[in-house]
């Protein structure tokens, strides 16, 4: 009875034309709590949890990243095993893709061509936007290795090739022919590449965390290193101390700063030689948790948008600075904050 | 693990034969039991619900909270707002918590293995061992000396393709007893359900649909036996060897989100449990020597698949563990006077595990051997006061653990009735499990245990009035808990445990039974209720925390059972109740409609009747579980099931 009443709602009416940011937050794993929080960048206000209560269809178990194309966000929902296609002003639920096995990223090819990476599949699933369903695969198994690979992750796209990172017990970066969809070429990095951006120059950065101390697949310092998109020349650039964990690398809209985290927030513009500088401390520098956990820069105004996940079992918080640091909004979102996504 | 229990009940425990109803007085005013809580469950309850597991026995009978993933899927129990690895458990009185996770599963204990079930609330839990912060419960076998062959078989058959057998032997004459017991349990567990996780859009009104889905990858099976072998050579002396062997598999169900293709993300897990203890009881004048020594084994394999093209089903996670305990006892207790008693044990007991994941190659070999001693000195006052003394002192490897007393007392307030005021003041710890310490990533070896400081004060009646007896508990307790181990996602980007939070648990507990005759009628009702603050006082180290001075997560706030039963001539019925309030899952406490854990009531009704056939006596009942077909839960997202039937017919001869 109480069923009833919980799913029986007042679905709000939104028309969001104007410009913000979406929040993904992952939940729980297995609690099915994911969410999606919507910040207008001109009011500043919040919505929690739009596409539950829009829908009246929760998210569903770990919402991992979302991707928008043509006013469509693609919401990737990595232990649900689908993508959900929705309205990126009204929040509408329009379409789903599934039968995806532990889905992390959709990159397109085109308005029919579309890549979804996986932890577990072994494949990388060609899916078409348009129909909602898999078209093809693409085989990225590592038989000769002892550990679950490729697992792949991240996509960054030069003219056809597209680079993916292969984080988990892993260290390489696959190169795949957009047009033959087949893997053609693959890049060791060091251990576990968790992230990458391509700023201006066509250089890719690629963040590796090293693994964790102890682990059977090994274990090195994190680093940062180049990889020329054209060449495919790797270049070392930048060690972490041992214990570090560096994550979500990200540039800005010119292309020409990076960002990551580190516990705190780091900078780093793509020409200097200095190491990277701290640029925001995290909120819980005395302890052995906390530190921010997702990041993202607005391509139009550089402005960062970083999150704070807390215990990861309450509503996490989004801090908002101008490109100099300043301080400019912080607002609450949902359950383990971990990507962002722009509407323009 | 003795306990003066068992030397005191043979003794003290009265039996008043009225009108045929057997009216047991309980002890109510028991020294060495002074300020201790305690739950006695009854051997009715017991063999009412001998097909259940024994989750469904302290949910529904005792005022332990289970959180339960599912119908035949993981349940732990947390007494007075303490996590599952503080309620300790044993059998005939070895430890049968996971050295490695610290906690007990107790979907996997069938209640037809059970004879007796003793719970011990909060800290009463140290009179058997350390680290019951919440309490412990302890599963006993017992025997029966008649020199008659007893065969009981029952049949069970019930909804969602579940079948239950169970076959019970038993032969010996005054001196040897054999009792064997073989089960086995299979049910697909396909229920329905409407699934909120999944949407269709509806081609014509473009609203959402949910659809009618099945609980598939649920199913579960376990199989094994129990054999004990008693032996009393001489009045004074006593042998006994137990064994309990079981195997255990069942898959874990996928979120109900999940539309991923139909061969990925397929879990399962076995559980394969060995245990086997033996005991020598000798009685001497005033006093009784214990010598016991037991052996626990368990391989314990965790499996996540998914299909890949060309390579078949791939392993992402196959988890293997394989847990060797050895348990070893020796304990004495006297009477040095009639009114002063003593007890002295020790505990050498020893662990080694190996986990390992073949995936990705994590896992850890460890060993614990862990080594205890106890006193208890226990004297009464003019019959109208008594005090309870015990002092534990542990160590692990070679850490001397902090030390852990207990101080109770019982005063009787009134003459000639059976009215006591109870309580206890008291120090325990919980050592952190080796997972806590070892796993890999994230095992923390430098964990401090988790120390709890207690008291309590309790009103226990009892008034037996011409066949019937009523019998009423009220018990009120507070428990800081300093170091509480929760494990969280730490910056290196893997979950680890710390010693993050101070928790402070307070609240009440009340229970009520009321039995006897009236007319041709037996009735026994039955009832218990909870208040359970426990909130957490870590410190917030994070700018925005809003988890500080909330209620833990999964903890209801009230929560409380009734139970009716009635027999008339053959017929007998039953009906049960259990309801929880909103339980948490958020750490600040939100209350969002998508994740609200909603109060639930539960009824069940149970009907039955007994008849005779030649020499063979037939038990035949039909039990019906969520009478009135609620749509409820347990944890997010994981469906239960709706209005169930089980037929069970029991023969015994």
């Amino acid at each position: 009875m109480e069923d009833d009443l919980l799913w029986n709602l007042e679905n709000p009416d939104y028309n969001q034309s104007s410009k913000g940011i979406f929040i993904v937050n992952e939940g729980n794993f297995t609690y099915g709590n994911a969410s999606l929080s919507y910040y207008d960048i001109e009011t500043n206000e919040v919505y929690q949890d739009v596409f539950y209560t829009t829908n009246t269809l929760p998210l569903g178990d770990v919402a991992f990243s979302m991707t928008i194309r043509d006013s469509i966000g693609y919401i990737v929902v990595n232990n649900s095993g689908k993508i959900y296609l929705m309205d990126v002003n009204t929040f509408d639920y329009v379409g789903k893709i599934t039968g995806l096995t532990s889905p992390r990223y959709m990159h397109f090819i085109s308005d029919t061509k579309a890549y979804v990476t996986d932890l577990y599949a072994r494949y990388i699933s060609i899916v078409n936007p348009v129909t909602q369903e898999v078209t093809g695969t693409i085989d990225v198994s590592n038989k000769a290795s002892g550990f679950n690979q490729h697992t792949t992750e991240q996509m960054v796209q030069h003219d056809k090739y597209v680079f993916t990172n292969c984080w988990s017990y892993d260290n390489s970066i696959l190169v795949i022919d957009s047009e033959s969809d087949q893997v053609v070429d693959s890049i060791e990095v060091l251990k576990q590449p968790n992230s990458m951006v391509m700023d201006k120059y066509h250089t890719l950065w690629v963040l590796s965390d090293g693994g964790f101390e102890g682990s059977p697949y090994g274990y090195e310092a994190p680093g940062l290193l180049k990889i020329d998109a054209g060449s495919r020349d790797v270049e070392p650039f930048h060690r972490f101390k041992s214990g570090d964990h560096p994550s979500e690398l990200k540039i800005n809209g010119t292309g020409d700063t990076l960002y990551f985290l580190n516990r705190h927030l780091y900078r780093h513009p793509v020409l200097s030689t200095q190491d990277p500088e701290l640029f925001i401390a995290g909120p819980s520098s005395g302890s052995d948790y906390g530190g921010f956990y997702g990041l993202e820069v607005d391509a139009g105004s550089s402005q960062i948008y970083v999150a704070d996940a807390i215990d990861f079992s309450q509503r996490g918080v989004v801090y908002c600075f101008q490109a100099d640091g300043t301080p400019l909004d912080t607002f609450r979102v949902g359950i383990t904050p971990g990507a962002f996504c722009f509407k323009p | 693990m003795i306990t003066s229990m068992g030397y005191a009940q043979g003794i003290i425990d009265s039996v008043f034969q009225i009108k045929g109803v057997e009216i047991t007085a309980d002890q109510v005013f028991v020294k060495e039991e002074a300020g201790m809580k305690q739950t006695e469950v009854d051997t009715v309850i017991l063999q009412e619900k001998a097909i259940f597991s024994l989750s469904d026995v302290l949910s529904e009978n005792t005022s332990v909270f289970i959180k339960n993933h599912g119908r035949g899927a993981l349940a732990t129990a947390s007494f007075r707002g303490t996590s599952a690895s503080h309620t300790q458990v044993s059998w005939n009185g070895i430890r049968i918590n996971s050295p490695m996770a610290g906690m007990v599963d107790f979907s996997l204990i069938p209640v037809y293995l059970i004879d007796n079930l003793n719970l011990k609330h909060g800290s009463a839990s140290m009179s058997e061992q350390g680290g019951g912060l919440g309490g412990s419960v302890s599963i006993q076998n017992s025997v029966k000396w008649d020199g008659s062959t007893r065969i009981k078989y029952l049949q069970g058959i019930g909804s969602y393709r579940t079948y239950d057998e169970f076959l019970q032997l038993g032969v010996g004459n005054k001196k040897v007893q054999l009792k064997s017991r073989l089960y086995h349990n299979f049910s697909k567990n396909d229920y329905t359900f409407i699934n909120r996780g999944i949407g269709s859009l509806d081609p014509e009104s473009g609203r959402v649909i949910h659809p009618l889905d099945t609980n598939d990858q649920a199913d579960y099976k376990r199989f094994g036996m129990l054999q004990e072998i008693y032996f009393r050579p001489h009045s004074d002396h006593l042998l006994s060897l137990k064994y309990w062997g079981q195997s255990a598999d069942r898959t874990i169900p996928r979120p109900t989100s999940y539309e991923g293709p139909d061969n990925s993300n397929l879990n399962s897990q076995h559980d394969l449990d060995h245990r086997v203890v033996t005991d020598w009881h000798y009685y001497r004048q005033g006093g009784k020597l214990l010598v016991r020594s037991g052996y626990s084994g368990k391989q314990l394999v965790y499996s996540q698949k998914n299909q890949v093209p060309g390579l078949g089903m791939i392993s992402t996670i196959f988890s293997e563990s394989r847990i060797h305990s050895l348990f070893n006892t020796l304990s004495y207790a006297m009477d040095v006077s009639p009114d002063f008693s003593a007890e002295g044990a020790a505990h050498l007991n020893y662990h080694k595990v190996s986990s390992r994941d073949t995936v990705s190659k994590n896992g850890y070999d460890q060993q614990r051997a862990e080594f205890s001693l106890f006193m208890a000195f226990r004297r009464s006052f003019a019959d109208r006061f008594n005090l309870n003394l015990m002092l534990r002192q542990e160590w692990f490897d070679r850490d001397r653990a902090p030390f852990s007393p207990y101080l109770g007392f019982d005063i009787k307030l009134l003459d000639g009735a059976e009215l006591v005021l109870k309580g206890n003041l008291a120090r325990n710890y919980h050592q952190p499990a080796l997972n806590d310490l070892y796993w890999q990533p994230g095992g923390n070896p430098d964990l401090l245990p988790e120390v709890g400081l207690t008291a309590e004060a309790g009103l226990e009646y009892q008034h037996i009035f011409s066949g019937n007896r009523l019998k009423s508990e009220l018990t009120l307790f507070r428990s800081d808990i300093d170091n509480w181990i929760i494990w969280i996602p730490s910056y290196k980007g893997y979950w680890e445990p710390t010693n993050i939070s101070k928790v402070l648990s307070k609240g009440m507990e009340y229970s009520v039974q009321l039995q006897g005759e009236f007319h041709k009628l037996h009735y026994r009702l039955a009832g218990t209720y909870a208040y359970t603050r426990s909130v957490n006082y870590g410190d917030s180290q994070v700018w925005g925390d809003e988890s500080y001075g909330k209620q833990l997560v999964y903890i209801p706030l009230h929560s409380g059972n009734f139970m009716v039963h009635i027999s008339y001539s053959k017929f007998f019925i039953t009906y049960q109740h259990n309801s929880y309030s909103e339980r948490y899952t958020t750490s600040s406490n939100d209350l969002t409609r998508r994740d609200w854990l909603y109060p639930y009531f539960m009824n069940n009704l149970v009907a039955g009747r007994q008849f005779r056939i030649k020499n063979a006596d037939f038990t035949a009942e039909l039990k019906v579980f969520n009478l009135f077909n609620e749509t409820y839960h347990t944890i997010l997202y994981r469906p239960m099931p709706g209005r169930n039937y089980n037929l069970v017919i029991m023969m015994k001869l």
